[in-house]
């Protein structure tokens, strides 16, 4: 008999965004113009677990939703409770707010401990059943953090779970297609990417949630090791409104006009290299290596910048020269001068970081290398490129982690990228992606040889497999970042540090966060974000063996079945033309996006390719080999058509690099028409006949 | 669930959660404390399905709340829902595309002259938002202790049935058995829809049949032309004097400039008659008018109102919407600025004869059943209002169910004595020609006509759709209104795989008269675009864009539509409307 406990968020209700629920100066949402509902995945892992009791024809299973938040998140047990919930707990104290994912994960751990122990009573058959991510964290690092402290297999991007031969058969996306596994044993952790049959609440039951008791459980109840701001590893340092999209907006009346846009953009494409989206002005230097000993222009925030140059000058004016000549008396004349500016423990702060030269983490910069089959996913390139740019600021070597069957072999093509020391992890059981074998093999290759920054890169599998590995080894971690710095924060003593930035909310904020109580910093980041470098053949580097004891026992997963998608995928191709849920059905896309296909290949004389939106996929409109997006393909090509795509934040990321974005939709509120080049508000059924005619005469 | 038999059972059962059913749960919690009130409604959340003007007339409220909540005009959001007393209430004629005369000394010449068209005057109300006021009463409803529940639809009203009878199973027809005597038809409940359908409705996964809820009072509260108020009055033979008439409201919320804002003013109502509505002589001819209203955060609600009896096979009020808003009067106010919100609702404007009432007794509903607010038509079209009769209505019914706890079947009758008694009846008395007046004569001389209209006897007219005819609208604007924005600003939303809840009842009338004849008026009228010609058909073909107008049912020129609730949750998400 399986039970299931479903861990659900309260967020707000990011769809309902308008301008005016953000601050501007600060960029913090203003928690009050948005209501707060449950995250929609959440409630798909909710229907999903009810799925589940159903069709293990078991209908004394459990299902007990959990959530931790402010007293007001009763809100989504009561919605759980009116659906399917049987019991709910709500996990709630001052003490664990403020938490990070790591401080998130512990206790809700914690509380799933307690839950087995005193309201199943059971043997350990259970689930613990999450949405993939939450709609304003965006991290997708929680439940794999949760399988981690219970020592569970966790069984991420499900889509679709099977009974057979009394247990669980789950599909599951993987790079470039699906993957059908089973859990080796139970409990387990499963993460939800999509589950399209909600849960309805009946009258009868929503009447009885109102009158149903919440089990409220605090800190003491939980005895969690890691708590609220203080047993959190990362911080956050600044919150701040995304830049302005660099993308033109433009909307354009008519197909005829768009159809001259799209053969004047094809050929002037290429004429203004692509920026990098990740934009470091100029390369850290270590503070032992500045023409002055009082530089402190690396600071993390400006006001930091500022304020130290504010001192250098007074310190200037003083004659000054050497930071053992700082006595009080020149402290005195400095605050006299300077006292507007800062007070006198912010003063003595400083001067005490000015003292510092030496970087605080030491080590290498690590990349943790993705592959299968012995081909190099292009993302760890990218960040090897990004390593190397981190490496030299900090005057340290560049070393990629490997962990594979037959790895050796990758090592040229690593090192030729920009990397110097590669960690080759080399076992039988480690031939294809396993959660728990590689993070094993991982951290133990880290905490032997303890870099000081570890990346990996934001695809299914590394935001699997990072966030289980930093939890074991006791790191902070920050999600698909878009940019990496390294900065000093003198004035907490913090020299040479990874600043990590964000986007968060659905992108409509930014957040820069740096690690705290870890001895590495680590982060994943978005593929095709960081540029790799030019492969240097002539370049040398070191491989080194790492031996890890892996067992039979360490393998969690297994594989049933993987399909990768049928038919060649080209996303090279200069044109990409995708359709997402917008296309209705699977013959519509069919017969539109090969229509504009054909006219653009036709009339530009290109390759050109078709793409598709996660939603498109899931709806089976094509095969999820064409998926663009964090869960498919980051592509570049120099036009990309959006038909019916909505454009949320994760389908956007995987279109960064397009040179020019076209999108087609039907709601004049569609996200995408503020981060497109040229826009056509219509629906598509009309709009794409009329576009290919117009292609056909222009 | 365990229990669930016994959660499917209330002693009160309001069906919609607007200002009269709100005001119902009020009124029987503070008469009543004791027995369990349950409010259900179609819309995602509390005020997202209503929308109107509007222009409140407080007394009932007040009224209400006195008795309720002592020290509620204290409150922060009683501050906030009513913070615009009206004090400039300005009647304007609009002549062509740019001329205004302001008329508001001839409605008051009318009020002094003691003629009913004088009750037009609006000093002393005020001018709210009815989502927001929604929001505030259901919040009060829920402290009382009511049980208010959004996002259930209820489809079907279900009378009389054996107690013995076996179990209702889905797919059959509700079963019910009339006695045939015509005195003692009793409702035991409502079905809520069955949700998990897909398009073709077969069934999904999480189908779930929609439940039966038991209630020993039914208070129909479910706004204009509601699904179960029409389905009880065809089952208990409840009958109108005259067919219910309708006017279709277009509203969009505009955020203007300060300096605009504040050139309209904070306080000021505009109603408008005239263009592009109406232009003596040469034509246009629909009974209707534009209104102006300021609100919260720099906003002005423009809206036009349309009687739908219109003629015109191509007009839609979206368009008369647009030519408003571009009449130089309005266009100083609002130019340049952004629509944040917008909607379209349908008024009742039959008034006292259209009023649904058994035939022998008279009674508003029968038995254990009353008809509330718009469900009933309580909308003075001399004041244009029918929040205040709404509330009252609710009021009144909390009377009639508290005093007849021990027997239901007495309900109705004392509740439409009470009715009678209160304010409702004199004010739909003295309206209650106006509006048939117009329709029966037209604009030009209906209007004269009418200010004498409550002395004349009752005369025959004929429902909205008989009115459609061939003859263009003369004001068409050049560019075809943007629906698709329209419908985005409601935030209307529904789950896309269920069956189509608007049905095409005959498409061989679509094909063989309504297009040829009129080019099928659907597609043109309805504001949110549901309509299409697909593959050589007219379809439904976008219902997830529906706002529940029903508009359609109203105004197919052939009767040819009909609209059901759709899975609850689903429809416009109207936020301050």
């Amino acid at each position: 008999m399986s039970d299931y406990i479903v861990l659900v968020k309260q967020v707000p209700d990011v769809t309902q965004i308008t301008d005016n629920a953000f601050d501007l100066e600060t960029g913090t949402l203003i928690r009050s113009r948005l209501a707060s509902v449950i995250n929609e995945l959440d409630s798909q892992a909710l229907a999903f677990a009810n799925q589940m009791r159903r069709d293990s024809g078991d209908k004394n299973g459990k299902i007990i939703a959990l959530t931790m938040g402010p007293p007001m998140a009763e809100e989504v047990l009561r919605y759980g409770l009116s659906r399917c919930a049987d019991t709910v707990v709500l996990l709630t104290d001052r003490t664990l707010a403020g938490a990070d994912t790591v401080a998130t994960a512990n206790p809700l751990a914690f509380a799933v401990r307690k839950i087995v122990r005193e309201i199943l009573k059971a043997d350990g058959d259970y689930y613990v059943v999450c949405g993939m991510q939450s709609v304003d964290g965006d991290t997708a690092q929680v439940p794999p953090q949760i399988a981690e402290e219970l020592g569970l297999p966790c069984i991420a991007y499900v889509t679709k779970a099977e009974f057979k031969n009394k247990r669980f058969e789950f599909t599951r996306i993987i790079s470039g297609g699906s993957q059908v596994v089973a859990a080796r044993k139970l409990p387990a952790v499963i993460t939800v990417a999509k589950y399209e049959y909600p849960v309805f609440a009946t009258f009868a039951a929503t009447r009885q949630a109102s009158r149903m008791e919440i089990i409220r459980w605090g800190s003491d109840d939980i005895q969690a090791t890691h708590i609220g701001v203080t047993g959190s590893k990362t911080t956050v340092i600044r919150v701040f409104p995304p830049g302005k999209s660099t993308r033109k907006c433009e909307q354009v009346g008519d197909a005829k006009a768009l159809a001259g846009l799209l053969v004047d953009q094809f050929k002037s494409s290429g004429a203004e290299a692509g920026e990098d989206a990740d934009t470091q002005t100029s390369r850290y230097t270590l503070p032992g290596r500045r023409a002055s000993l009082f530089d402190r222009s690396f600071e993390g925030t400006k006001k930091e910048n500022e304020d130290f140059e504010i001192l250098a000058g007074k310190l200037r004016e003083l004659g000054i020269t050497e930071i053992s000549r700082i006595d009080d008396a020149n402290k005195e004349k400095i605050l006299a001068a300077a006292g507007e500016y800062f007070h006198k423990k912010a003063l003595e702060d400083m001067i005490d970081g000015l003292q510092l030269t030496e970087p605080s983490y030491e080590g290498e910069v690590w990349v943790v290398a993705e592959h299968s089959d012995g081909t190099i996913h292009p993302a760890t390139c990218e960040l090897i490129g990004k390593a190397r740019a981190l490496a030299d600021s900090l005057e340290t070597r560049v070393g990629v982690a490997v962990a594979g069957c037959e790895a050796e072999p990758m090592a040229k093509e690593l090192i030729a990228a920009g990397a110097d020391n590669i960690y080759i992890i080399e076992d039988k059981l480690l031939s294809v992606f396993d959660p728990t074998a590689h993070r094993k093999a991982i951290a133990d290759a880290i905490s032997t040889y303890w870099p000081q920054i570890v990346l990996y890169a934001a695809t299914p599998q590394g935001r699997m497999l990072a966030p289980m590995v930093s939890y074991r080894v006791g790191c902070g971690l920050t999600a698909d970042c878009t940019g990496l710095d390294i900065k000093d924060s003198s004035r907490k003593g913090q020299i040479g540090i990874l600043l990590q930035t964000r986007p968060a909310l659905g992108g409509n904020v930014m957040a820069t966060i740096c690690t705290k109580n870890s001895k590495a910093q680590m982060a994943t980041a978005r593929p095709g974000v960081m540029k790799r470098l030019p492969a240097d053949e002539s370049r040398t580097g070191k491989v080194i063996k790492h031996k890890v004891e892996l067992s039979k026992d360490d393998v969690s997963l297994k594989i049933i079945k993987t399909e990768l998608g049928t038919g060649e995928v080209n996303f090279g191709a200069d044109v990409v033309v995708s359709g997402g849920k917008g296309m209705q059905s699977r013959d519509n896309y069919e017969r539109l996006v090969s229509a504009l296909c054909a006219g653009l290949s036709k009339k530009l004389d290109t390759q050109v390719e078709r793409g598709a939106s996660r939603a498109a996929v899931e709806q089976g409109f094509i095969e999820r080999v064409h998926q663009v997006g964090q869960t498919g393909t980051s592509i570049g090509p120099k036009i990309y058509v959006a038909l019916g795509i909505s454009g949320a934040i994760q389908h956007m990321i995987g279109i960064a690099n397009a040179e020019t974005i076209v999108a087609v939709n039907s709601d004049p509120n569609a996200p995408i028409f503020k981060q497109c080049d040229y826009y056509i508000v219509g629906n598509v059924e009309d709009t794409v006949p009329q576009l290919v005619k117009a292609l056909e005469v222009e | 669930m365990a229990n669930n038999r016994d959660y499917n059972k209330v002693s009160v059962l309001i069906v919609g959660a607007g200002p009269a059913g709100l005001a119902s749960a009020i009124q029987l919690k503070v008469l009543k404390p004791e027995i369990d009130v349950c409010v259900i409604d179609k819309a995602p959340g509390l005020g997202n399905h209503n929308l109107s003007g509007a222009v409140l007339e407080v007394e009932a409220l007040h009224r209400l709340l006195d008795s309720a909540v002592p020290d509620w005009q204290d409150s922060e959001a009683a501050g906030d829902v009513l913070a615009r007393k009206v004090h400039e209430d300005d009647v304007m004629f609009f002549v062509g595309k740019k001329l205004a005369f302001n008329i508001f000394f001839v409605i008051k010449l009318a009020k002094t002259l003691r003629l009913s068209v004088g009750q037009m005057i609006h000093k002393g109300d005020y001018i709210v938002s009815i989502s927001k006021l929604t929001k505030w009463l259901g919040r009060l409803a829920k402290d009382l202790g009511a049980e208010v529940l959004t996002g259930f639809a209820a489809e079907d009203i279900i009378l009389d049935v054996a107690q013995a009878s076996s179990p209702w199973k889905h797919g059959q027809a509700c079963p019910e058995r009339s006695r045939g005597d015509g005195r003692a038809t009793k409702a035991i409940g409502v079905k809520l829809v069955d949700q998990g359908l897909d398009k073709e409705g077969n069934k999904q996964p999480n189908f779930v049949e929609g439940e039966i809820i038991n209630a020993d009072f039914i208070l129909l509260a479910e706004g204009c032309d509601g699904l179960l108020t029409e389905k009880f009055i065809e089952k208990a033979k409840l009958q109108r004097q005259s067919p219910q008439l309708y006017s279709v409201g277009v509203k969009e919320l505009i955020e203007v400039s300060s300096e605009q804002y504040k050139k309209f003013g904070d306080t000021r109502v505009v109603h408008a008659m005239g263009y592009p509505l109406w232009t003596p002589v040469i034509g246009p001819g629909m009974f209707g008018g534009g209104i102006m209203y300021p609100a919260d955060d720099e906003h002005i609600a423009v809206g036009v109102i349309v009687g739908a009896d219109w003629k015109y096979c191509d007009f839609n009020p979206q368009d008369a919407l647009t030519n408003f808003k571009n009449h130089r009067f309005v266009k100083k106010f609002i130019d340049g600025g952004t629509v944040v919100e917008a909607g379209a609702k349908m008024i009742p404007e039959g008034g006292y004869y259209a009023i649904p009432r058994d035939a022998e007794t008279g009674s508003i509903g029968k038995g254990n059943v009353m008809i509330l607010g718009d469900s009933a038509g309580f909308v003075n079209m001399l004041k244009i209002k029918g929040l205040h009769s709404a509330i009252d209505s609710g009021i009144q019914a909390a009377k009639a169910i508290a005093e007849n706890l021990n027997n239901p079947e007495a309900a109705a009758s004392r509740y439409t004595e009470l009715i009678d008694q209160s304010n409702i009846a004199g004010e739909m008395a003295s309206a209650k020609n106006f509006r048939q007046t117009v329709a029966k004569f037209g604009p030009l001389q209906g209007m004269p006509v009418s200010v004498l209209a409550s002395l004349l006897p009752k005369f025959k007219t004929e429902c909205d759709y008989e009115a459609m005819t061939i003859a263009p609208y003369r004001h068409k604007p050049n560019q075809e209104f943007d629906k698709d924005t329209f419908t985005a600003m409601a935030a209307t939303e529904h789950r896309e795989e269920q069956p189509s809840h608007l049905t095409i009842l005959d498409s061989d009338i679509c094909r063989t008269k309504c297009t040829p004849e009129f080019s099928s008026p659907c597609i043109t009228f309805c504001p949110a675009g549901v309509y299409e010609t697909v593959h050589d058909e007219v379809k439904p073909a976008n219902p997830s864009n529906c706002l529940h107008c029903k508009t359609c049912q109203r105004k197919c020129p052939f009767d040819n539509i009909r609209w059901t609730v759709p899975e609850g949750g689903g429809g416009p998400r109207y936020k301050q409307m």
